[in-house]
């Protein structure tokens, strides 16, 4: 069997600065180790310190290349960096398995995926979500169950993300509640998502007899309005809003109202 | 894209009057309508115990609130109970917040809501 000569192609990140996205092709064998190497060392003197490996070209990995990229993730860790794989197929992911690799390194399906990763982590980049959306009831769940998944793929723990559900589906309901009659326009939602905070924004066209008693709530002597009324079956959702979230706040402007809230994570 | 809930009924053993209603999936603003239309028929039919087996309900909001505190509300006017059992931590957290757990019959499982029954 004919081995195939390794290749390795070095991709820079624009925006991306810390990042070097190694392609590898061909068969990584022990004639490889000392390439391998001085590829890592040439990135390194570029001062980038997080390395995603491609693999989606790669037919074979030995042993020995392995623990060189072990030996390169240690000194890139060492910098507050790290190496990372993507673009494993299947039979390739089963053999690292077996070599006990996918227990040290973190393995993406993608470029993408491993990149967002480094964005998230590294360099702390918040995830943007944006929807703009028509002012139905029955669009609200799958929002709030969209936000709050996102907020658990990014860490957030069980009772945090459940709070950010509540948050985004009482300010949502309340948009297409208290939107101006007859009016057809899209409701913006707009969340921001950071490892330690959430800001959530919910703007609309209100109707504004509703406005001034939207706003009337968040007054200090108004907290506890209505909520252990039992006889009261709505009005509570904003007085849950501000006891879920650390800040709240209303705009009121001609280009519609928005509620912003900000969330700090507490898991 | 309504979330979904669904009701199930079911007697209850040696009591009068009363149902055990469980309780699967979100309850929001989205069925409410359809949740107040079953449970209140079920009132107006003189089934005015009703215990509420919340271990499958993983979400409810503010709306859905209101709609559980005006079952208990109706339910003690008519005579009767309505008793929540199983409920999941988030759900009571939203209750608690509100400040609801002084107003709703609130228990650990079903077999102390059952036995709490007259």
């Amino acid at each position: 069997m004919t081995t195939q000569r390794m290749e390795i192609d070095i991709q820079e990140v624009p925006g991306a600065e810390g990042v070097a996205i190694l392609h590898f092709s061909g068969d990584l064998i022990s004639e490889s180790v000392r390439r391998i190497n001085e590829c890592f060392s040439a990135v390194g003197k570029k001062g980038k310190t997080y390395a995603i490996v491609d693999m989606t070209e790669v037919s074979l990995i030995s042993s020995a290349a392995l623990g060189e990229f072990m030996g390169c993730r240690k000194r890139l860790i060492e910098q507050h960096g790290d190496l990372v794989f993507s673009g494993l197929d299947l039979e390739m992911r089963t053999k690292l398995n077996l070599m006990g690799a996918t227990k040290i390194f973190r393995i993406y399906t993608d470029i993408r995926t491993a990149l967002n990763s480094y964005k998230w982590e590294i360099e702390r980049q918040p995830e943007k979500i944006h929807v703009s959306f028509p002012p139905y009831l029955k669009i609200v769940p799958p929002l709030r169950q969209l936000v709050s998944r996102i907020a658990r793929q990014k860490g957030y723990g069980n009772r945090d993300s459940f709070r950010i559900e509540t948050i985004v589906d009482e300010i949502c309901n309340n948009a297409v509640e208290h939107g101006k009659p007859g009016a057809d326009d899209l409701i913006d939602l707009s969340v921001i998502i950071d490892p330690d905070k959430i800001e959530i924004d919910v703007r609309n066209m209100s109707d504004p007899d509703k406005v001034a008693s939207l706003t009337a709530l968040l007054l200090p002597e108004n907290a506890e309005v209505d909520k252990l009324k039992p006889d009261v079956k709505r009005g509570r959702g904003l007085t849950l809003i501000k006891m879920l979230s650390d800040k709240l706040s209303v705009e009121c402007t001609d280009r519609g109202t928005s509620v912003r809230v900000k969330k700090v994570r507490e898991e | 894209m309504e979330s979904q809930i669904e009701l199930s009924f079911e007697d209850i053993r040696g009591k009068q009057c009363a149902k055990l209603i469980r309780f699967i999936g979100d309850l929001d603003a989205t069925n409410i309508e359809f949740v107040l239309e079953k449970v209140c028929n079920l009132i107006n039919e003189g089934i005015v115990n009703i215990i509420a087996d919340f271990k499958q309900l993983r979400y409810v909001n503010s709306t859905g609130l209101g709609i559980l505190l005006h079952f208990s509300k109706t339910a003690r006017e008519k005579g009767g109970c309505f008793k929540i059992a199983n409920i999941n931590e988030n759900v009571y957290e939203i209750i608690e917040i509100i400040g609801a757990t002084t107003l709703l019959e609130i228990y650990d499982d079903l077999d102390e809501a059952t036995a709490a029954l007259t």
